[in-house]
């Protein structure tokens, strides 16, 4: 059966084989949802962590993205990108991070509206 | 910068009309012709897609029928299915009242499911590898599960599982190193510093409440809003995606060797270990230390002997150990190609260090309200935690 045979890893047969744009367009999809699934989680919940948790779910949309046209074209140019957003994201998370504990130890409350006050 | 553009032929896609789908282009397997792309690049009917220079496209667009997002799925299903899905995920969304959530996760995953289905139905002949279905049903259902979760803890640990889940989708796209730096860095690393920061800023539960849920975290603000905005974010994200994927160029043809030049001490050691080169051989190389002739045109390894006897090492006899792997083939792109951005991540990490400790050492001025409060509730926790009262929720 086609649907069982094993690529990449589970193959071991060196180097990839050219990916079809049809096949592409599957992992463009999941990467989609992923993305709309974490911005509507961005706009929706109302909790600062949780916020910020789903933009990382956004960053791991665009990192399957980019893996999977870096193996499109067969080139690695995708995949050292996604280390460089991985490294943004854990410099994001730290600062982000410290600035919510802030937060909440002035307000006692994680809640992002209780923080209107900010609106320019 | 327009160069780059998705370069199409004016030609070709004149022709590409009557051929069958999933043709176009000669998309459908083999390496392209040298003389193929030559053809493309030098025509004089060539047109360049650009959206500021050059004259307006006339192929860009032709009919519905021969416009791309048909050739992977039919733009009225995936529209319908991007309806299902907002509402799915709209009634999945925390509510104070009690709503539907399981039924409305059910919808969303229909819809989601669907779409997968008919994608791989429209183009039966490059379905992904099994795998691919179970690792993003994985993801996407506890990506669904991070942003409906009312508890934040619970939310964290559905997106480590999510983190897990595209690394699998990265080992099937052979990208190794990325899928083990993603849980090592994203799961290890990362979400475990989210989930410290919860845990020291959730509010101590108040006396004889059994479990703590924020009022913030049960009730999500304006989700049909939010549900409308997403999905329609996601009906011209794949309308452009698709589009733009039906008329890529076709992949340039592997070269799984054209490192190999690059390595010659990995070259000598495996060809060594392998007994393919004696004492006193040695590989002959470039004038730069390069290996003149091993590389994906001539396929061969040229060794010279003691004796000065030169022979070549044809690839059929090439070792397993030989291959180029994924994680020196990212080294070379990364180290090589990119030095600067290295340099700049470095700078980005140690600057978000200092800010993070210079952020959390600052002390917050409390009235003396806000200190009574915080005391009080200090000793209220410290007393319930002496009586040794179970049964209380510690999320």
């Amino acid at each position: 059966m086609q649907l069982l045979a094993p690529t990449g890893f589970l193959a071991q047969t060196g180097f990839p084989v050219p990916m079809h744009s049809a096949t592409l367009a599957h992992y463009l999809l999941v990467a989609t949802l992923l993305f709309v699934i974490g911005l509507i989680g961005f706009l929706t919940r109302r909790n600062l962590i949780i916020m910020f948790l789903c933009t990382e779910l956004m960053f791991q949309a665009a990192g399957i993205a980019m893996v999977a046209f870096g193996r499109y074209h067969l080139d690695f140019t995708g995949q050292t990108f996604v280390i460089f957003v991985l490294t943004v994201a854990a410099a994001e998370a730290a600062m982000g991070l410290a600035l919510v504990v802030l937060l909440f130890r002035r307000k006692e409350s994680l809640d992002a509206e209780a923080w209107q006050d900010l609106r320019g | 910068m327009c160069s780059d553009g998705v370069v199409e032929g004016g030609e070709a896609g004149r022709g590409g009309r009557g051929v069958p789908r999933g043709t176009r282009l000669g998309v459908r397997g083999g390496a392209p012709g040298p003389g193929q792309w030559g053809r493309l690049n030098t025509s004089p009917a060539t047109t360049i897609l650009c959206p500021h220079f050059g004259p307006p496209p006339a192929a860009a667009c032709r009919p519905a029928r021969d416009c791309g997002l048909d050739q992977v799925i039919n733009p009225f299903l995936a529209y319908g299915l991007c309806v299902l899905g907002g509402a799915g995920v709209c009634l999945a969304l925390p509510r104070r009242s009690m709503t539907p959530q399981i039924v409305g996760a059910l919808v969303a995953a229909l819809a989601g499911g669907l779409a997968l289905l008919v994608m791989g139905l429209r183009n039966a002949a490059h379905l992904p590898n099994i795998y691919f279905y179970v690792f993003s049903v994985i993801a996407l259902g506890a990506a669904l599960r991070v942003i409906t979760h009312p508890r934040p803890v619970y939310s964290a640990l559905y997106f480590i599982l999510t983190v897990i889940a595209s690394a699998g989708l990265f080992l099937i796209l052979s990208a190794e190193f990325m899928a083990f730096a993603l849980i090592i860095v994203y799961a290890g690393a990362i979400l475990i510093t989210y989930l410290f920061v919860i845990m020291l800023a959730t509010q101590a539960p108040e006396e004889g409440e059994t479990e703590v849920l924020a009022e913030y975290d049960v009730q999500a603000r304006e989700p049909i809003a939010a549900c409308v905005v997403g999905f329609l974010l996601l009906a011209a994200l794949t309308t452009m995606l698709f589009r733009g994927v039906s008329e890529l160029p076709q992949p340039p043809a592997a070269q799984p060797d054209a490192l190999l030049a690059d390595m010659p001490r990995k070259v000598e050691r495996v060809l060594r270990t392998n007994g393919l080169l004696k004492d006193g051989d040695k590989l002959i190389t470039g004038r730069s230390g390069d290996l003149t002739s091993v590389g994906s045109d001539a396929g061969v390894i040229t060794v010279e002997d003691s004796q000065g006897v030169v022979r070549t090492i044809p690839r059929s006899e090439w070792p397993e150990d030989l291959r180029v792997k994924n994680i020196e083939a990212l080294g070379f792109t990364l180290l090589r190609g990119h030095p600067g951005a290295i340099e700049i991540a470095g700078v980005i990490l140690l600057m978000a260090m200092l800010g993070a400790v210079v952020l959390s050492r600052k002390q917050v001025q409390l009235d003396e309200e806000a200190k009574l409060a915080q005391a009080r509730q200090l000793r209220l926790f410290r007393e319930t935690a002496a009586e040794g009262v179970t049964g209380r929720s510690m999320t």
